[in-house]
This record gives structure tokens, C-alpha cells and sequence, in this order.
């Protein structure tokens, strides 16, 4: 794990604490992803509307924790004012809106549809002829919903070759109705695949600049709660859950313990 | 009204290139004029009305004005959730126009009958919701309502009135006025029963266009009487009543209909003809 990753997780755990808000084990699966994302695409944190930047959008909006986080750490604001999350007055709420928080491009919550939303981004991008690309983060189980595969379909119909899809295969939905081969069923409709290690930052980057003609997507390989033990062995329970003292103690221990 | 809307959206985009329209396979052929003379603007985007929605926001963040358009039970019931979150929530403000409204399309049964649309768009924050009884209304308030900056909702039927009057957007307007104290509300083309109906009755008549937002004030000109709303649908008779005033429905009854045939015949069978309208208004006007 990157030290950036490290703290980024730290961090993570330390808001939710002080707050009592977040889902942290989701946050832990796309760190990475968005550490990539963020480094690879144009965009300019002091001028978060800047026409020449790139667009991404966190369809899994849950999380947007980690989402907040890494938006931090690129200076669109400081990463004290996240410790608010979830209260009355605070910009950042568990699910992220576009109105509030710099940076963020779309209000995502109900899954299913940043993607169709990145898929409009992205044809407006064609109409207009300019260079902008779009990357969209989908879940496992967020990808259960049907529309995300309609976006899928219009994508490739559209020929929307400045999409990229990151798909984060944490493997969340195991209980309920897991996707097995997320690469083929991508394969099978017509998009370009490409299978990385999304705890691997440099591959997850790699696979980002590659240059493709057709819908990219990502499937990134990761753990829901990377990074803590216990978070690893017991994502159901701990999906919304609040760590107490003892808890944060022990997390962060564990989280010390991951090796950099 | 289909034809009034191709006209007036080619008219539009003749001067505007951030129209961009989205279809859902319907209409598609009437659109071939406009698809001919700006290919980059036209799209056919298939059966997936929830992914067109999202698309028309995505374009709309982008400062394109989209306009979404496909049979009314699937581009408004069906997509309610990414209207809701996609256009109003993020504020990526689309225009949706359906068509087939109420029982247009009785013959295909209930899945292509639609009757909430209305009422449960209305509750949609910063959703304007507008049912145009005529082409020359449709024309003029879809010129009104182009590039406002709000999400807007047409609701477009086949079979309009042939009424001309003087309507505006966010206003009703009085069609009758006999000094009753009765008084008849409607919207949309049912106007034309109505009228065909109500004309030599001592009641006043007020129509809307616009359901939301709503003109309170007219409402509230005639608070006075007491007010019966006739529309085939739902959603007007809420809309009347969120003024504070008490008002009868005549209308559609909680249920699916279970047989097909013509608008004409349902209307009848629901006693939303001239000859039942009269009755209900005579029986209402009655009670006075």
C-alpha cells in the first residue's frame, strides 16, 4: 500500500469516527482507483469548472468518502472540513452533492446512474468535438441495476470512445446476486477490457493511458475494506458501521500494521 | 400535436445549436427532416427510457438543451427516479415531452394508458408541468419555456381541441364566466367536451395549461363559488386543492380500465363525453 494510501485510509477511518457517518469498507476499495484517476486525468483543483478538464463521476455513490478524501489531498479543499460529514450545516453528506463539493461533477446516491449520466458527458463531448474524457466508477452491485447495462449499450452504440468505465470488483454482492466474470459479460456486449490489480495504483494508471477505439473498461480487482483485517473478513457487517473507541484503536492498529 | 411539436422544435433549432433531441424509438420518423439537416443532433437512443434520461442530463450538464421524448407511461413513470435525482435533484435541466396521454392509445390496454403522470411530476422540485389543449398552445409555450434554465414537462395528445384562447404560461384562463356560483375547472384538450358541454349552463368555466406552476390567483378569484374539477387525469384537481379550497372531481375512478377501444369510447364510458360531462355539471350546478 502507498503511503498516500496509508494516510488517505487513515484519514477515512478518523472522519467516520468523529462523525459517525460514512461507509467505510467501500471507501477502502477505491482508494486506489480514484488516487490513479485523479493523478492521470486534466483537471485544476483551484478552478474546478475549468473547460479543459476531464470528467469523473463516482456512480457508487457511497462512496464518497474516500471520494472526498482524494479530492482533499488534490487541494480542491482542506481535508479538516470533511469531519463534518453527515451534520446539519456540513458541505459532505454520505452521498455526495455536485452543489456542494468542489469537484464533484454529479450528485450520485441511487445506483445505477452516474453511468448513464458520464454516458450523456461523454456524447456531449463528441457533438462538441473536443478532447474531453469521461471516467465513471460503477460497483459490483450497483451493476445488479439493468440501467447500468443500458448505459453500457448506448455507450458502444454511440461509439463513445472518451468513455471509461472502472468497475470495482470488491466482490461486495457475494451474498446476494454477485456478477462471476464481470470482464466477459463487458466483453460479450462490445467494450474494450482491461483487468487490473485497483489496489496496484501504477497498474490501475497503466491501464488508464492505454489508448482504445471502442467503451474502455476497468475491472479493478479489489478488497471492500482493503487495507483492515477486520474490515476484510466482515464487510457486511461493517458496510455502514461506526467504529467506537475501541474499534477506531483497533482498525487503525491494523491499518499501521499493512505494510508500505 | 406531434406535427406542432416537429415544427416548432425545427423552428427553434434553426436558431438554436444546443438542441439536442432524444427519442426512445417513437416518433423517430417524424423526425427525419430534423435528423437529415443536423444528424449530430438527433438521436434514436433505443428502448431504455431510465438510460435516456440520464443521457439527456449528462448532456444538459454540458450546456446542451435536451429534449426527451417517448410515449408517456415509460418517459415518465417508468424514468421517475432519474427524473427526479438526474434532472431536478443535479439540477441538469432536460425538457420531457410525451405522447399518447390518458387513452390515447386505449386500444394497447392499461400498460400504454397513463393518468398519474401529472400529479406525480408535479411533486418534483423545480418541475414546471404543462398540458397544452391545442397545437397553437403547444407552440407558444413551448417557445415560452425554451432555454428557461428549469426542467420542464409537455404532455402532448392526439387528440387536441380546436379552441383558440388566449393562454399564457404559469396562468389560467377563464373561458366562461356567468356569474355562477359554480364553477368548472379543467385542463388539457378535454377542454373541448367541456365547452361542447358546459357552453348554454350557468357555471363559469377556467382552464389551465400549466399545472405547475400553478395560478393560484385565479383560483383564488373565484374562491367564492365552489369548483368542480373535470379533467381525465390526476394532478389538476391536487393542484386546485393545494390552493385551500374544496373542490368535486369528475373523473377517473381508482382502477385500471379493463377494455380497449377508442379515447372516444372511454370518455363515454367514463361519462367524460359532452352528454356525461353535462350531467355531471347539471347534478353538481344542482347541489347549489
Amino acid at each position: 500500500m502507498s503511503e498516500v494510501a496509508k494516510k488517505l485510509r487513515q484519514t477515512i477511518l478518523a472522519i467516520s469516527h468523529k462523525s459517525g457517518r460514512g461507509h467505510i469498507p467501500t471507501s477502502f476499495s477505491v482508494v486506489e482507483i480514484l488516487l490513479a484517476v485523479y493523478n492521470k486525468i486534466r483537471h485544476r483543483p483551484v478552478e474546478p469548472l475549468w473547460d479543459g478538464r476531464d470528467i469523473f463521476i463516482l456512480s457508487k455513490g457511497h462512496g464518497a468518502l474516500a471520494h472526498y478524501t482524494v479530492l482533499a489531498e488534490h487541494g480542491y479543499f482542506p481535508a479538516e472540513d470533511i469531519f463534518n460529514l453527515g451534520r446539519l450545516n456540513s458541505r459532505f453528506g454520505c452521498h455526495a452533492d455536485r452543489l456542494k463539493v468542489p469537484g464533484v461533477e454529479a450528485s450520485t446516491g441511487s445506483l445505477g446512474h452516474g453511468i448513464g449520466l458520464a454516458v450523456g458527458m461523454a456524447l456531449a463531448a463528441k457533438i462538441r468535438k473536443s478532447q474531453r474524457r469521461v471516467y465513471v466508477l460503477v460497483g459490483d452491485g450497483e451493476s445488479n441495476e439493468g440501467s447500468v447495462w443500458e448505459a453500457v449499450l448506448v455507450a458502444l452504440n454511440r461509439r463513445l470512445d472518451n468513455l471509461t468505465i472502472i468497475y470495482d470488483d470488491n466482490r461486495s454482492h457475494s451474498r446476494g446476486l454477485q456478477i462471476i466474470d464481470p470482464a466477459s459479460n463487458f466483453r460479450g456486449f462490445g467494450c474494450q477490457v482491461f483487468e487490473v490489480d485497483g489496489h496496484d495504483i501504477d497498474a490501475i494508471k497503466d491501464a488508464l493511458g492505454i489508448p482504445t477505439d471502442s467503451v474502455k473498461v476497468i475491472i479493478a480487482r479489489t478488497e471492500k475494506g482493503h487495507g483492515c483485517r477486520t474490515l476484510v473478513e466482515n464487510p457486511y457487517e461493517w458496510h455502514g458501521k461506526i467504529p467506537d473507541a475501541k474499534e477506531y484503536t483497533m482498525l487503525m492498529e491494523e491499518l499501521d500494521a499493512t505494510t508500505v | 400535436m406531434r406535427q406542432q411539436f416537429k415544427k416548432t422544435i425545427m423552428d427553434l433549432a434553426g436558431h438554436d445549436e444546443q438542441i439536442v433531441l432524444l427519442f426512445g424509438d417513437v416518433s423517430v420518423y417524424l423526425f427525419k427532416e430534423f435528423k437529415e439537416q443536423a444528424p449530430d443532433r438527433f438521436y434514436n437512443l433505443g428502448i431504455c427510457e431510465n438510460t435516456m434520461v440520464s443521457v439527456a442530463a449528462g448532456l444538459s450538464s454540458q450546456g446542451f438543451l435536451p429534449y426527451v421524448h417517448s410515449i408517456t407511461p415509460f418517459i415518465t413513470e417508468r424514468c421517475l427516479e432519474q427524473i427526479k435525482l438526474d434532472i431536478c435533484y443535479n439540477r441538469f435541466p432536460c425538457t420531457i415531452i410525451s405522447c399518447g396521454a390518458t387513452f390515447d392509445y386505449a386500444y394497447d390496454g392499461a400498460s400504454h394508458h397513463c393518468h398519474n403522470d401529472l400529479a406525480i411530476l408535479r411533486l418534483l422540485p423545480g418541475m414546471e408541468v404543462i398540458q397544452p389543449g391545442s397545437r397553437k398552445e403547444l407552440d407558444l409555450l413551448l417557445r415560452t419555456r425554451h432555454g428557461s434554465g428549469s426542467p420542464a414537462y409537455f404532455r402532448l395528445s392526439d387528440y387536441p381541441h380546436e379552441l383558440d384562447l388566449p393562454v399564457a404560461f404559469g396562468r389560467g384562463t377563464v373561458v366562461l364566466d356567468t356569474g355562477s356560483q359554480a364553477t368548472v375547472v379543467t385542463a388539457g384538450p378535454i377542454l373541448g367536451n367541456i365547452v361542447e358541454a358546459c357552453s348554454d349552463l350557468p357555471v363559469n368555466i377556467i382552464y389551465f395549461t400549466t399545472l405547475k406552476p400553478f395560478d393560484a390567483e385565479l383560483i383564488a378569484r373565484y374562491s367564492h363559488t365552489r369548483f368542480i374539477v373535470i379533467h381525465d387525469a390526476f394532478g389538476l384537481h391536487e393542484a386546485v386543492t393545494s390552493c385551500g379550497v374544496t373542490a368535486s372531481y369528475h373523473g377517473l375512478p381508482d382502477t385500471f380500465l379493463d377494455c380497449y377501444g377508442r379515447v372516444g369510447d372511454i370518455r363515454q364510458r367514463l361519462a367524460l363525453d359532452p352528454a356525461g360531462i353535462r350531467n355531471a355539471v347539471t347534478a353538481f350546478a344542482g347541489e347549489l
